[in-house]
């Protein structure tokens, strides 16, 4: 299923295809952390959008469109973009390991953690990039 | 600037030395200003190893000051290895103190006709006996220097015996464990008699306007801290890449001959950090704190734990997975002072000669090299550090020893220094960053194999080509090496990632000049041509910017596997981004007048 990012379809969508992607599935099988994304607006983004995903052993166990941050107060990873960059990224404009390393993607959870799993970190962003078909 | 402290120690000699003003406004300091200073006195005919050859310890116009990561200095000469110019920047506190002394850098020349030690107390310099402290390790030598001039708060830069052996990797150690690795600076220091240099400084360091300076240093530690490439290098170290580079197929594993090490969690900063991490560490004023303090297993003390390279060259390079072992084999080689890079890549060298039967038995006194053995490893170590043995033929480096046995093109070396373990089949702008570096194979003259993993600096134009795009990316690599070459003339580590615009307002507080960022970048391009100048008068010719033959096959296996690297398109895409001449290798007249380096014109090109 594809579809207009942000929209609570294009995160149903997200974790359907995590759940389904054969390829995601095998590198992410070791991976066990909840993300929490804080996306600043700027552009057609007026307020801020958050939505969170729990992966787990390389499939998606929930999804939350707009959820209260103080609902998941110790997620894995809290990551934090402005609206332009995260869009850059989920059309293939902006590297993600670019993101990264320069720190236009925030990241507040264990560096060490992430490094070890970048393979999984892209396929993520892959499978990202794969739903969304157009940006709000 | 304060002044250089030029110390004859044939003579026992010491005069001021002041820069002409010139110069600072033109090299900065660091490296940059080292090259123009030394610029006369580095011939082709100097042997780096007699008392003529000069050692020049040098400070930035930030060292000491608390800016982000600018605790560091850096030492320059001609490498007794390559035949060219070396600098070898370290961290610590000693650069800090010596600032505080009221100097800005310490020009050794001359042999001390016994070992000595300097113990320079502010403005006072005694050359003191050392004949008791010759054999010692790095860091016993630093504590009896400490107890000798009973001052607890000197800070101290020593040699080890591979340093006093003139092991052409030797290093230079400050702060129990900061070392000057590359280019065998630690050899020409023993060569001059010279074990140690104790400085104890009491005065302010100087900063052209420190009310400007205060805020901006502020700010920019606050956002150092808090970027992410930061936060990786302080949880999990310099190797907390390790990962993310074997992924990619950018780490040699087995001298250079594979893409992909299967063991890689079991040494990478991430299992340091899970296992035997036990604290951090930083140099002076440093917001990362990127090095790492290790305990193992049944051990009480406390050790320096391994950094990136270290850990490549030890584990990876060697198919050696044990972090213990990686951990004492560093150490071992910090206690001889060697350059962990050098010595990890020449026992690489002989391991892949004993594979062969180029080597024997005969010539390894009965030890069979065998990969991964870490007992025939450390046995390596310490023959080179005694330079006994086959040691002593190692000792003189890759390039020598390998052609000691007829098969000179089996290192992995450029102009006599070892290849460090960013392989370029992975981040091809490494390519051009070893080839064309003026010490040798060096990643700190240009770290490009962040770039080819994202990390881009927009605002000099510095982009992001794809990782193993070739030609098109030169001009981008020389780019990078021209702000590279301003980290190394400031001197700060090229850790800290602090944008071009912050770094000048930075550098013109500090220093009083009144850089734009443009001016910066000139700077860098200037002196980067002046030790291509430099280099170019000692004999280098584009015959010199060459691959050893490893990295130009493909990896059989790994993230790379398969891609072979165009490198004659890429030297030549480069010369012409250079501006520089595409059959000798020698900048361009043109390009030196621009650069205003009139009198290198002339000796260029008359």
């Amino acid at each position: 299923m594809a579809a207009i990012f942000p929209s609570e379809e294009w995160l149903q969508g997200l974790e359907n295809k995590l759940n389904s992607d054969s390829r995601y599935n095998e590198i992410a099988k070791n991976w066990e952390g909840d993300l929490l994304f804080l996306i600043e607006p700027d552009g057609n983004l007026k307020e801020r959008l958050t939505f969170y995903l729990d992966l787990w052993h390389g499939r998606c166990r929930k999804v939350e469109y707009k959820p209260e941050i103080a609902n998941y107060p110790t997620p894995t990873f809290t990551l934090t973009a402005s609206y332009k960059d995260i869009t850059s990224i989920l059309m293939g404009k902006l590297n993600p390991m670019t993101a990264m390393m320069t720190s236009k993607l925030k990241v507040k959870g264990s560096m060490g953690y992430m490094m070890r799993n970048v393979p999984t970190v892209l396929d993520f962003v892959r499978v990202a990039q794969e739903v969304t078909t157009e940006i709000l | 600037m304060q002044p250089i402290l030029k110390i004859d120690l044939t003579t026992g000699k010491s005069e001021e030395y002041r820069i002409p003003e010139q110069w600072e406004k033109d090299f900065l300091g660091g490296a940059s200003l080292a090259a123009r200073i030394l610029y006369s006195s580095l011939t082709r005919e100097l042997d780096p190893l007699s008392p003529g050859a000069p050692l020049l310890f040098m400070t930035g116009p930030m060292t000491g000051t608390s800016g982000p990561t600018t605790g560091r200095f850096v030492v320059c000469g001609k490498g007794p290895a390559t035949g060219l110019w070396a600098e070898s920047n370290i961290g610590g506190f000693w650069g800090p103190e010596l600032r505080a002394a009221g100097y800005d850098g310490l020009w050794i020349t001359g042999k001390a006709e016994e070992p000595v030690y300097l113990w320079l107390n502010g403005d006072r310099l005694e050359v003191r006996p050392a004949a008791h402290l010759w054999g010692e390790n790095t860091y016993a030598t630093q504590e009896k220097v400490r107890q000798e001039i009973a001052e607890k708060s000197a800070r101290v830069c020593v040699i080890g015996p591979a340093g006093e052996k003139q092991v052409l990797f030797a290093s230079i150690m400050c702060d129990n464990g900061r070392m000057a690795g590359r280019t065998g600076m630690g050899a020409v220091m023993g060569a001059k008699n010279l074990k140690a240099i104790a400085v104890r400084g009491v005065n302010q360091i100087p900063v052209y306007d420190i009310a400007k300076y205060k805020p901006l240093r502020s700010e920019s530690n606050r956002r150092l801290h808090d970027d992410n490439e930061a936060k990786i290098l302080r949880e999990v170290g310099t190797s907390g890449v390790a990962n993310y580079a074997e992924y990619l197929g950018a780490m040699p594993v087995k001298y250079y001959s594979r893409g992909s090490f299967e063991n890689i969690d079991n040494i990478s900063g991430a299992k340091m950090t899970e296992t035997i991490l036990s604290a951090r560490s930083a140099c002076q004023g440093c917001v990362i704190a990127c090095g790492r303090v290790v305990t193992l297993n049944g051990d009480k003390f406390k050790r320096k734990g391994p950094e990136h390279e270290t850990m490549v060259g030890f584990g990876a390079n060697l198919l050696n997975d044990s972090l213990e072992a990686i951990v004492d084999l560093g150490e071992l080689c910090d206690r001889y002072g060697m350059d962990t890079i050098s010595t990890s890549n020449t026992i690489g060298l002989a391991f892949r000669l004993f594979e062969k039967g180029i080597i024997t038995v005969k010539d390894t006194d009965g030890t069979v090299l065998q990969w991964g053995d870490v007992d025939a490893i450390e046995q390596l170590v310490n023959l080179i550090g005694r330079r006994e043995g086959i040691g002593d033929l190692m000792a003189q480096g890759s390039r020598r020893f390998a052609a000691h046995f007829g098969v000179e093109e089996e290192a992995v070396q450029v102009n006599g220094l070892e290849v460090a373990y960013h392989d370029p089949r992975g981040v091809s702008g490494m390519a051009l960053s070893y080839a064309t570096s003026p010490r040798g194979a060096c990643h700190n003259q240009s770290d490009y194999f962040f770039v080819d993993w994202g990390h881009t600096q927009e605002s000099l134009g510095i982009t992001y080509f794809e990782r193993q795009a070739q030609a098109e990316k030169a001009a981008n690599v020389a780019k990078h090496q021209d702000w590279r070459t301003i980290f190394n003339a400031v001197v700060m580590c090229i850790f800290a990632n602090v944008e071009p615009e912050m770094q000048v307002k930075l550098i013109n507080a500090a220093s009083g000049l009144d850089w734009t960022v443009e001016d910066m970048m000139n700077a860098g391009e200037r002196a980067w041509n002046l030790k291509r100048a430099i280099n170019n008068r000692m004999g280098l010719t584009r015959a010199n910017d060459k691959l050893p033959k490893a990295l130009l096959a493909p990896f059989p296996d790994g993230g790379s596997a398969g891609f072979v690297l165009d490198f004659d398109a890429m030297l030549s895409a480069y010369y012409e981004a250079r501006g520089w001449d595409l059959e000798t290798g020698r900048p361009l007249r043109k390009k030196l007048i621009d650069l205003g380096l009139y009198d290198v014109t002339q000796d260029l090109w008359s």
